[in-house]
């Protein structure tokens, strides 16, 4: 299954920087698989493109312009201030019959990490989200992943877009660059 | 025959509801007919979170009638204050709207929808005292259900409404409302469920209503 659904662009100051967003191979076509007892395919829960989906909603609202890198080695000559690469680490899922709980969980943790466009060190930090939906009669197991997964993913849209500046490096970086 | 519809009747009367509302005001309400409110369900906490279809329910209610107050959608509301209102990062208390009133884009939106009351939805409802069992057969000659199930169920939900020019609580409304739920089965289960939720959602609703106009 894919993960769908929208994310709602933020309500927050905007940087008066350009972004550079380079999503490597691992997160574009990012899978978790959840195994059956017997160690056969269960799910196979596909949300790269639902992350890509999030950051091109959350990003713009956050940094005056935002560039797609295809590649990180093109930050120099893109024009961009800073280059930010998001990576999931892990990736967790509760499912009711197996928790017995009356919900589908999904946890996340990810790492971002910033850089200058030559490469430099500006900052890596972790981050992680988690998203439940509650189990109800009519619902098929892949729509409560995959609202448990949009859930998640708002978590982290919110709480990514509320804690960017709050950052000890990033704050640091901000101050001297801005 | 007379003994069978008897004990039915008894039990259908009997898979009632009992619905108990408190209120607590402090503070002056009113609202004006331009102005709007927004029902949110709080989902904070781990063990649970207020059901969306619960939240919809109270609006739906207070949104009829010829007394209808304009009740703003809770998902319309929640996207277009992304990231404020998500459940890790909700004001807890009526004072933190005023931190987040200071936020100029929140605080045009908020008048733009011509918001005066947030009404904070907080509950579920629980089932208990499950028992008995019922015992399904099917051959050749047809099939039939036999036994018996009850149980109860309980909904309490807490509406705390704030008030979005003063930042204050002006007042918390309990909706408590239990009722007791039959599954006789005689060849065929006949299912007696006590609309529990329901009642607290119409209960709680016109409560709500009335609070909100001040009566």
């Amino acid at each position: 299954m894919t993960v769908q659904g929208n994310y709602p662009s933020p309500n927050i100051t905007r940087i008066p920087l350009t972004v550079g967003v380079y999503y490597d191979e691992a997160l574009k076509d990012f899978a978790y698989i959840e195994y059956t007892d017997n160690g056969k395919e269960e799910y196979r829960v596909l949300s790269g493109p639902s992350h890509m989906a999030l950051f091109g909603s959350v990003l713009p609202a956050m940094f005056d312009r935002v560039v797609l890198l295809p590649d990180p080695a093109q930050a120099g000559t893109a024009g961009v201030d800073l280059v930010f690469t998001p990576a999931i680490e892990e990736f967790q899922l509760a499912l009711p019959q197996k928790t017995r709980l009356d919900a589908y969980e999904v946890w996340v943790k990810y790492n971002m990490r910033l850089t200058a466009p030559d490469g430099g060190y500006i900052a890596d930090w972790v981050l992680t989200a988690y998203g439940k939906t509650s189990l109800e009669t009519m619902r098929s197991a892949e729509s409560g992943i995959n609202d448990a997964t949009i859930s998640a993913l708002r978590d982290l849209g919110s709480n990514f877009a509320l804690s960017f500046t709050d950052i000890p490096d990033v704050r640091d970086w901000l101050n001297s660059n801005q | 025959m007379k003994a069978v519809f008897g004990l039915l009747f008894a039990m259908l009367a009997s898979a009632c509801t009992t619905t108990t509302i408190d209120e607590f005001r402090q503070g002056e309400t009113g609202i004006e007919s331009h102005e709007s409110i927004v029902l949110l369900g709080r989902r904070q906490g781990s063990n649970y979170e207020t059901r969306s279809e619960f939240v919809q329910c109270v609006g739906d209610r207070m949104n009829r009638g010829g007394d209808s107050i304009n009740v703003i959608p809770e998902q319309e509301f929640v996207d277009a204050m992304f990231p404020w209102f998500e459940p890790r990062t909700a004001p807890m208390r009526s004072t933190d709207m005023q931190l987040l009133m200071d936020q100029p884009q929140i605080a045009a939106k908020i008048a733009d929808y011509g918001i005066r009351y947030i009404v904070w939805l907080d509950g579920q409802t629980e089932t208990s005292n499950r028992v008995g069992s019922i015992s399904c057969t099917i051959g050749p000659g047809g099939g039939g259900c036999f036994g018996f199930g009850s149980w109860e169920d309980d909904s309490n939900f807490d509406a705390r409404v704030w008030d979005v020019n003063t930042f204050v609580n002006v007042g918390t409304i309990n909706a408590d409302a239990t009722g007791q739920s039959y599954l006789p089965a005689i060849v065929i289960p006949i299912p007696l469920i006590a609309r529990v939720e329901a009642n607290a959602c119409s209960s709680l609703a016109n409560q709500l209503k009335q609070f909100v106009y001040g009566n």
